[in-house]
């Protein structure tokens, strides 16, 4: 009995939807990679669509096939012979396609990572399924909105802060020793992945930095040339900042350039505990 | 009943619309239920339970988001308190919530081990020690739940909320330390009921 409402409120709910049906079954048609041949080793994509012009109808799954022997090796890759030769709609952000600038970050196969750096699986039988950023809000099918990202790490003060002029009258200098303690931190791109991964960071993401942030609050309390360690710390002394972070890790495990944020945090913790 | 049949059905619409064929135009054979029914009436009445064969792939797709209805604190709409270049308000500082707090119960957490083993591998059971190791697993406890409540009730969204498990939390707090003062001083005491209950 419980089946049968189910399935009819389903229908039901879908029923406004049949207007763009006609829309939907096109781009259907479409979905075959256009270019396989005979000995095609055709992969399945399933990708997060949602249409900000159509705020009504619920985000859902598309399928794509491509032939892999067509196709570049990652998965960005994939994406981009999608909206070029399947789906033009298909909406994703991506600019370096060599992992440096962080804007192809989305959930491929169940982990946070940068679509340029991720090998697309060759066995066909799995298919791969893309989502966006989880618990992000999203503008458009894979494209999350970092806003408050941002502004967190705005909040931060990313930035050297020296009053005292340089001694030699040009620029600060650093040992080399010094210049190591930044090395594991400076390459953090700030692609969210793995803020996004946080648990903590997905209940309260409002107040807590999360482990991006706080990776580069790190890189800034460990720069010797800094001069505002004590208000950095400062900001970070309270209940929410950064002491939401429980060390579950998934940080560390998702980072895409293959990073610590879970020990930069860490580090933190144990140079404010005393 | 109906929790016994909607997580069936729910996977198996999931599971419909994880697959490519959801979204083939054609009337796909292949497209049944799971579990087959023996007579061809019996299978097609099924099928009309599912409505998998006459419904387009992106009526099908609609099933896929099964989760929403029932949660407990869904999300709200995205909230940006000034423009895109403002930086995120950045809390008054507290130690006492902050630092003190961390190295506090971190320390209380390392002091646990000894205390814990130390009456057992002395063998001697001494009511100081007992005092000092409830009194450690009370305070160890608080901070526990305190980080839960913490964790997952939101202030700005649940004040009200917040503030009975805050007390009640606390009352919880109170009447375990009242009931290991009783069982310590009424009874046998935590080490000995521990090592009662190991070699019963």
């Amino acid at each position: 009995m419980a089946a049968l409402r189910t399935t009819s409120r389903l229908f039901a709910a879908s029923r406004p939807v049949f207007r763009t049906q006609v829309r939907t079954m096109a781009t259907v048609n479409a979905a075959q990679d256009p270019a396989a041949g005979p000995d095609a080793k055709t992969k399945t994509f399933h990708i997060y669509r949602w249409n900000p012009d159509q705020p009504s109808t619920k985000p859902h799954m598309q399928t794509y096939t491509l032939d892999l022997n067509k196709t570049g090796p990652m998965m960005l890759d994939a994406l981009i012979r999608i909206k070029n030769e399947i789906d033009p709609t298909l909406t994703f952000r991506r600019s370096c396609r060599e992992g440096i600038c962080g804007s192809c970050a989305m959930n491929i196969d169940g982990v946070n990572t940068l679509a340029c750096l991720c090998r697309i699986p060759t066995d066909t039988k799995q298919e791969s399924k893309i989502y966006p950023l989880p618990h992000t809000y999203i503008v458009k099918d894979v494209v999350p909105d970092l806003t408050h990202f941002y502004q967190q790490y705005k909040s931060i003060k990313p930035y050297l802060q020296h009053s005292t002029p340089a001694p030699n009258g040009k620029e600060y200098l650093q040992s080399k020793e010094d210049r190591r303690k930044l090395d594991g931190l400076y390459e953090c791109i700030l692609c969210a992945c793995c803020s996004t991964s946080c648990p903590s960071y997905w209940w309260n993401s409002e107040e807590y930095l999360g482990p991006a942030i706080l990776l580069q609050s790190y890189r800034w309390l460990a720069d010797s040339r800094d001069e505002k360690k004590e208000e950095r710390k400062h900001a970070l002394d309270n209940s929410m900042s950064m002491y939401r972070c429980h060390t579950i890790l998934n940080c560390s495990r998702t980072c895409p350039k293959g990073l610590n944020p879970g020990l930069a945090i860490a580090e933190i913790k144990k140079e404010m505990a005393f | 009943m109906a929790s016994v049949v909607r997580p069936t059905m729910l996977r198996q619409t999931c599971r419909a619309a994880a697959s490519k064929r959801a979204f083939s135009t054609k009337l796909s054979q292949a497209f049944r239920p799971h579990t087959k029914p023996a007579s061809a009436l019996s299978r097609q009445a099924a099928q009309n339970v599912f409505l998998k064969d006459v419904l387009p792939g992106s009526m099908r797709v609609a099933a896929f988001h099964a989760s929403g209805r029932q949660a407990i604190l869904p999300a709200e709409p995205q909230v940006i308190h000034g423009n895109v270049n403002d930086a995120a308000s950045v809390p008054t500082p507290s130690p006492s919530h902050g630092s003190y707090h961390w190295t506090f119960e971190r320390l209380l957490s390392a002091a646990l081990v000894p205390l814990t083993i130390a009456p057992f591998a002395s063998g001697s059971l001494n009511p100081m020690t007992d005092a000092v190791l409830c009194g450690a697993i009370l305070i160890h406890s608080h901070i526990g739940f305190e980080a839960m409540v913490t964790d997952y009730i939101p202030a700005k969204r649940l004040p009200k909320t917040k503030v009975v498990f805050w007390w009640g939390l606390r009352a919880a707090t109170v009447l375990v330390g009242v009931g290991l003062y009783e069982f310590e001083t009424n009874d046998v005491g935590l080490t000995e009921a521990i090592k009662k209950i190991w070699t019963a």
